[in-house]
């Protein structure tokens, strides 16, 4: 039919660029993907041979006919075909409603008029290009594979790894330089491990691991490489590993035996009257050195003795004693002595003695505050009217005061009997019953009783009292006087 | 070109019946279209704006330009099933012989505007039912067959308004499209203050009778559509219920209950009138885009969340549309888009 004839005519045309813009767009594609092959063949220049850049050369080529080939063979269906005219066109599905319906049997008249208003269309259209070009992402990217193909193509080929592991070993000379470099470390770590500063529960423990037990390294192992550490020579042990952690966690837990790394120990006394007494006596005989200068270091010694509660004032004394009369080297003798003083408490101030908030050196301090003062506990001390154990009040340190002596039994241990009392005015006595009963009161009734009577006078002046209660409140208190 | 005569009288008919309503109506240009293309489907078209806009007089033009019987039914809250359908009452002969005589209710009429139909309870809305799918109504046991053509209009008031009850998803699935009246644009407004303001208001004629129309919609459904844009159709329908196992997100997450297959029907026969309209042929894509909108914004039922979220239906319909078009199987090789 001459009429779908011109429709077919224009189905065909559009089928024809719809391949050729397929063609175009897998072209690309295999050319992106050719050239990336034959980058990766240009690397292996070395193994393949002056063959590579040709090779990359026909990857390239071979990507880009292959996916022309493919895009061009793929098949157009028809109906696809007149949705892009009609699209294209914009004949608003008129060539597609026409190729579906012109072949049924239940077309209509208006099927005729739809069919004539199409080819009329058709016949009426301007030829354009009905399909867009589109160019895939690997045809932006293509210059890069293909630039690396150009680069790797005239750049010397790139080595290869053989595939085999250098070899390792140790000659013998490196060998025998590592065994002396190891007796060396050894040689040196032996007084570091005698040094009375280093606690040897962990650090010498952890540096005899380190040197490697028997500091032996079996020749020819893999391991070699790490014979300066020695390690080579241990299995891995995680058990171990975790039981130094647990070592070291203990540690932490004790306050006392922790380095204060707050103070700055450079700067102790002990370092500044070392460095002076060595300034002062640095290669001298005894008679050499200036009495006036070892008197006033053996002063300084004894001042700071007694300022900072050491216990080496006596010789520093002694040595000024010694010096006044004639003798110095008893003085000097007496400043060794002082100064051997002075290092062990700064040993013991380094070694967490001294650290702040460690168990030692509160019970220390409080045994110093007891000391210093009037030879009087706590307990010891006789209050007077006013004054004593009450919160607050008394010569307590603590401004709550001291805590009250627990008793030694359960509540049930204790009980609360009464019996009235007869006398001038009738009353009625509380005991404690049982255990709790038998033991000795803490507070002494007439230290407190005092305090009672005074809080309760200034309860009534306060008037925190209600005034009927005021007589009676007197008369109680009156009555406890008479006892 | 060869065009079809009827196709040209189709047209011509259409274009003058616009031409009358919008002598009265200023602006409203698709809202015209969109009732003038639902009545020649033969299907009931629903109006929804604000008091004002001009709902009433539309349909009320409209029934002028036609050479058909029209009545209006303001629904209120005590309107009553009889008061619309007819009643049977009792009547004495010459003979005096008493007997029950069908006394015909205001839905015996070729266009019934229903107005302000959301004002009355929704057991009297539901009397329209049947007259509106049957083309018929039932009263005391007996059918009685409306005229043809049949064709209501109604009019409601956005439902958030106090004193309405919103109509049962049964009943706005009888309307084939559901119409939203906007407010009119400034110059628009003053066009409406010249002609509403004038001592002599414009005068609508008479442009086609009912035979005409009904022959009219013979010939809408002769109009081809290909199969790729009925699948088109059918798609967007699908896609707007959410348990379709290729529904869009939007879908999914905001619709209930999607489009009855009454919507698809909508969609196409709307589409056969306004391909007609426009002198063409056969049904395309775009005019089952256009119709998208009047065809399910009534049909898509909101789950809680789209509801709370306020989702607007048009534009979850466009949404639909989108994911529809592009998930077609020529949308998905660049060269076939």
């Amino acid at each position: 039919m001459n009429e779908s004839s011109r429709i077919e005519g224009l189905l065909r045309r559009i089928r024809r660029e719809i391949r050729r813009r397929r063609a175009e767009y897998y072209g690309l594609r295999g050319a992106f993907w050719g050239a990336v092959a034959g980058a990766v063949l240009l690397l292996a220049k070395h193994a393949v041979g002056s063959t590579a850049a040709w090779a990359a050369a026909a990857l390239v080529i071979l990507g880009a006919v292959a996916g022309i080939a493919y895009g061009a063979a793929r098949r157009v269906a028809r109906g696809d075909a007149a949705r892009v005219a009609d699209r294209a066109f914009g004949l608003d599905d008129r060539v597609a409603t026409t190729l579906e319906w012109a072949g049924r049997a239940d077309r209509t008249r208006l099927v005729d008029s739809l069919v004539a208003d199409t080819v009329a269309r058709v016949e009426a259209l301007e030829l354009k290009r009905a399909v867009g070009r589109v160019v895939p992402r690997e045809g932006r990217l293509l210059a890069v594979p293909v630039l690396a193909c150009l680069v790797l193509a005239i750049t010397p080929p790139i080595p290869m790894p053989s595939g085999r592991l250098p070899d390792f070993l140790p000659s013998g000379e490196e060998e025998r330089e590592e065994h002396a470099s190891s007796s060396m470390l050894e040689e040196t770590s032996r007084p570091t491990a005698k040094d009375p500063l280093k606690r040897p529960s962990f650090e010498e423990h952890d540096f005899a691991q380190r040197a490697g037990g028997s500091g032996a390294t079996t020749t020819g192992d893999l391991s070699a490489i790490f014979k300066d550490t020695s390690l080579a020579s241990q299995r891995p042990d995680f058990n171990s590993f975790m039981k130094k952690g647990d070592e070291r966690l203990r540690m932490l837990e004790q306050v006392d035996r922790l380095p204060d790394l707050q103070s700055d120990f450079t700067s102790s006394q002990y370092k500044m009257v070392y460095r002076k007494s060595k300034a002062l006596t640095g290669g001298l005989r005894p008679d050499q050195i200036s009495p006036q200068k070892l008197r006033e270091l053996l002063e300084e010694m004894e001042r700071l003795g007694r300022k900072g509660g050491g216990n080496w004032s006596g010789d520093a004394m002694e040595g000024m004693e010694a010096l006044e009369g004639g003798q110095p080297d008893r003085a000097l003798d007496a400043m060794q002595k002082a100064l051997d003083k002075m290092r062990a408490m700064d040993e013991a101030q380094r070694s967490g003695k001294g650290l702040r908030g460690g168990r030692e050196n509160e019970r220390s301090g409080r045994g110093r505050d007891r000391a210093r003062g009037d030879g009087m506990g706590p307990e010891d001390q006789d209050f007077g009217e006013g004054e004593g154990l009450m919160p607050g009040r008394g010569r307590s340190g603590s401004p709550k005061g001291e805590a009250t002596q627990r008793l030694r039994a359960n509540p049930y241990d204790v009980g609360v009997e009464g019996e009235s009392r007869r006398g001038r005015k009738d009353g009625y006595d509380t005991n404690l019953t049982g255990r709790g009963g038998s033991m000795a009161s803490r507070l002494q009734y007439l230290g407190v009783i005092g305090q009672y009577r005074k809080a309760m006078e200034d309860a009534i002046t306060r008037e925190q009292v209600p005034r009927d209660f005021h007589d009676q409140i007197r008369s109680y208190f009156q009555a406890l006087d008479e006892r | 070109m060869n065009r079809d005569a009827r196709v040209e009288a189709f047209v011509a008919a259409f274009e003058a019946l616009r031409a009358e309503v919008e002598k009265v109506i200023v602006g409203h240009h698709e809202v015209i279209t969109h009732v003038l293309i639902g009545m020649f489907a033969g299907g009931h078209v629903l109006l929804e704006g604000v008091p004002g806009l001009g709902k009433t007089l539309l349909i009320k033009t409209l029934s002028e330009g036609l050479e058909l019987s029209f009545s209006r039914i303001q629904f209120t809250p005590d309107l009553m099933p009889a008061d619309i359908i007819g009643t049977n009452i009792i009547v004495e002969d010459a003979d005096g012989r008493k007997h029950f005589q069908f006394q015909h209710g205001p839905i015996f009429a070729h266009i019934l505007l229903a107005d302000e139909i959301n004002r009355a309870t929704p057991k009297t809305q539901s009397a329209l039912l049947e007259g509106m799918q049957e083309g018929a109504v039932t009263v005391g046991g007996a059918s009685r067959p409306l005229p043809a053509p049949f064709f209501v209009l109604a009019t409601q008031n956005p439902i958030e308004m106090e004193g309405t009850y919103p109509l049962p998803e049964a009943q706005l699935d009888r309307f084939l499209f559901k119409l939203r009246v906007r407010y009119p644009a400034l110059d628009e407004l003053n066009a409406i203050i010249d002609r509403t303001t004038q001592s002599r208001p414009a005068t609508v004629s008479r442009v086609l009778s009912g035979p005409a129309v009904l022959s009219f919609r013979e010939l809408i459904r002769e109009v081809p559509i290909a199969s790729h844009v009925r699948d088109f159709a059918s798609a967007i329908v699908m896609a707007t219920h959410p348990q379709w196992e290729q529904a869009p997100e939007v879908a999914r997450r905001f619709v209930r209950y999607g489009a009855s297959p009454r919507a698809a029907q909508a969609l196409v026969l709307g589409a056969k009138v306004r391909a007609l309209a426009e002198g063409r042929y056969n049904v395309s894509i775009e005019d089952i885009k256009a119709l998208a909108a009047p065809a399910l914004r009534h049909r898509v039922i909101l789950n809680f969340e789209g509801e709370a979220e306020g989702v607007d239906t048009d534009t979850l319909v466009a949404r639909v549309l989108d994911n529809t078009e592009a998930a077609t199987a020529q949308a998905r090789e660049p060269f076939l888009r």
